[in-house]
C-alpha cells in the first residue's frame, strides 16, 4: 500500500482523453521527476492527485483517502501551479498568516526570508506580481507548507536562470531538512535530473516508465560504427532509433546488447542520458525529425 | 569538483571517485570520518539518494567501512588499494590500445613487445 496509489485512471474532457487507465503507487519521502511531452496528461494528473479535478474512471488514495473533498488529504498536499489564485484583497504578508493559521507545519521565517532573498516586497499584492515573481512566490509558499506530498507543476515558468538555480536548491535544501513526496513536472529534464530520485515518463495519459534516475540512464545504448558490424552486434533488433550519415548510428536497449560481439572492433558504444532516454520513449518516428524532411 | 551532468559518468560514480580522490590526496584520513550523504548532497547539489549510492559502491569495494550510527569511516589501507587499483585500470586501458593500433598496423607479437623494452630502456 503506497502514499500515494492510482489504479486505472481515466480523464476525459469532451471527447479527449487526457488520461488512459494510468496506475502507478508511490511510497516513501523522495523527489519525483515527471516528464512527458506538452498534452501528455501531467498537469491532468496532478490536479487529480490534489481532488481539484474527479476522474472519469478509476481509483485515487492518497494516505488511504479519496482525494476529492477531502479535508485530511487538502491539509497534507499542495499543488503549486501557474494558474494558482489567492484572494486579491489580501497582501503577502496577510497570505502567510493565512497559510499559518491552515497548514501545521507551515515555516513563516523561511517563507519571508526566502521571498526577502527573491526581492519580493511583503506589502505586494500577488496579482501585481510580475510572472517570474508570482511562480518564485508560488513556488517558496509551496516549499514553507511543508506538506507531505508537494506537487510542484512546472514550478520554475517565467522565473529567470539566476532565481531557477536558487529556487532549484531551496528545494533541495528544503528536502534534506524535511523529507517528503516532491513531485516536480517539467519539460526539460536535464535542468532538474540532479535532484531527482525517480522519473515517471507519461505520454499519452499513461505511464510509460516509473524508475530510479540510474536505472533510467542505463537503459540504453548507443551504437556507431560501419553498417554491417552495428547491425551484427545488435542482432538485427528493434531499434529505438536509427541514422546514417558517415556512420551507422542505432540506439537499442541495453539488455539486447549482444555481449559477445568482437571487442576489437572500432565501433563506438555509448550510454545515452536519462533526457535521451525520454525523448526517444516518447518519439513518433526511429529518426526524429529528420525523417520529415527525407521523406 | 564540479559535479557534471553531461559527463558520460552518472553523478554517484563521480561522487565515488571524487571520495577516492579526497582519500589520495589525503584531505580524508584513514580511518577518519567519511561526509554523509546528506552533506555530499548539499556540497554537490544532488538528491540525498544519488549521494547514498556513491557511498555504497565504496562501501562494497571497501573503500570505507559502517559504524552503526555513527556513519563511515576510511578503511585502513584504503589509500592503497585504490591506488592499486587506478594502475590497473589505467593500465589495462592503455595496454589495450596499444594491442589495438599494433593489430590495425599489422605490427607482430614480438615485435609489439620489444618496442615496449625500448620505451622501458629509455625510461
Amino acid at each position: 500500500m503506497g502514499d500515494i496509489v492510482c489504479n486505472l485512471l481515466d480523464k476525459n474532457y469532451r471527447n479527449k482523453k487526457a488520461l488512459n487507465k494510468l496506475s502507478c503507487s508511490i511510497e516513501g519521502e523522495k523527489i519525483i521527476g515527471l516528464i512527458g511531452r506538452n498534452g501528455a496528461g501531467k498537469s491532468t494528473w496532478l490536479k487529480l492527485l490534489a481532488g481539484h479535478l474527479k476522474p472519469t474512471d478509476g481509483e485515487i488514495r492518497i494516505f488511504g483517502e479519496n482525494p476529492f473533498n477531502s479535508l485530511k488529504v487538502a491539509s497534507n498536499l499542495i499543488l503549486i501551479e501557474d494558474t494558482m489564485t489567492f484572494p486579491p484583497f489580501l497582501n503577502i504578508r496577510e497570505l502567510l498568516k493565512m497559510a499559518g493559521d491552515f497548514y501545521q507545519n507551515w515555516q513563516g521565517e523561511l517563507a519571508e526570508g526566502l521571498l526577502k532573498y527573491a526581492d519580493i516586497p511583503l506589502n505586494n499584492y500577488h496579482h501585481k506580481l510580475s510572472k517570474g515573481q508570482a511562480s518564485t512566490f508560488n513556488l517558496i509558499y509551496g516549499l514553507a507548507t511543508r506538506c507531505a506530498i508537494t506537487l510542484l507543476d512546472e514550478p520554475m515558468n517565467g522565473m529567470d536562470e539566476g532565481i531557477r538555480t536558487d529556487m532549484y536548491r531551496a528545494i533541495l535544501k528544503e528536502y534534506i531538512a524535511n523529507p517528503r513526496i516532491i513531485i516536480i513536472s517539467s519539460h526539460h529534464l536535464a535542468e532538474i535530473e540532479h535532484l531527482l530520485e525517480e522519473i515517471m515518463l507519461i505520454d499519452h495519459g499513461e505511464v510509460v516508465l516509473h524508475l530510479p534516475l540510474e536505472a533510467v540512464s542505463q537503459m540504453l545504448v548507443r551504437i556507431k560504427g560501419e553498417v554491417n558490424e552495428v547491425k551484427e552486434m545488435t542482432g538485427y533488433q528493434d531499434v529505438l532509433y536509427e541514422k546514417q550519415d558517415v556512420s551507422y548510428e542505432v540506439i537499442i536497449e541495453r539488455n539486447k546488447l549482444d555481449e559477445t560481439y568482437d571487442k576489437q572492433s572500432k565501433t563506438l558504444i555509448q550510454s545515452v542520458s536519462a533526457t535521451e532516454v525520454c525523448k526517444l520513449l516518447t518519439n513518433k518516428s526511429k529518426g526524429g525529425i529528420d525523417d520529415v524532411f527525407n521523406s | 569538483m564540479n559535479i557534471s551532468n553531461d559527463s558520460t559518468a552518472p553523478i554517484y560514480i563521480q561522487i565515488a571517485e571524487w571520495i577516492e580522490n579526497e582519500i589520495l590526496a589525503e584531505r580524508l584520513q584513514e580511518a577518519g570520518k567519511v561526509y554523509s550523504q546528506y552533506q555530499l548532497a548539499e556540497l554537490f547539489n544532488i538528491n540525498p539518494a544519488t549521494a547514498g549510492k556513491g557511498l555504497t559502491i565504496l562501501l562494497e569495494n571497501d573503500i570505507v567501512y559502517k559504524k552503526r550510527g555513527l556513519g563511515m569511516f576510511v578503511q585502513v589501507g584504503a589509500k592503497e588499494l585504490i591506488l592499486a587499483k587506478r594502475r590497473d585500470e589505467k593500465l589495462s586501458k592503455l595496454a589495450k590500445e596499444i594491442v589495438q593500433e599494433a593489430k590495425r598496423l599489422f605490427v607482430q607479437d614480438e615485435e609489439l613487445i620489444e618496442l615496449i623494452k625500448k620505451a622501458q630502456r629509455e625510461e
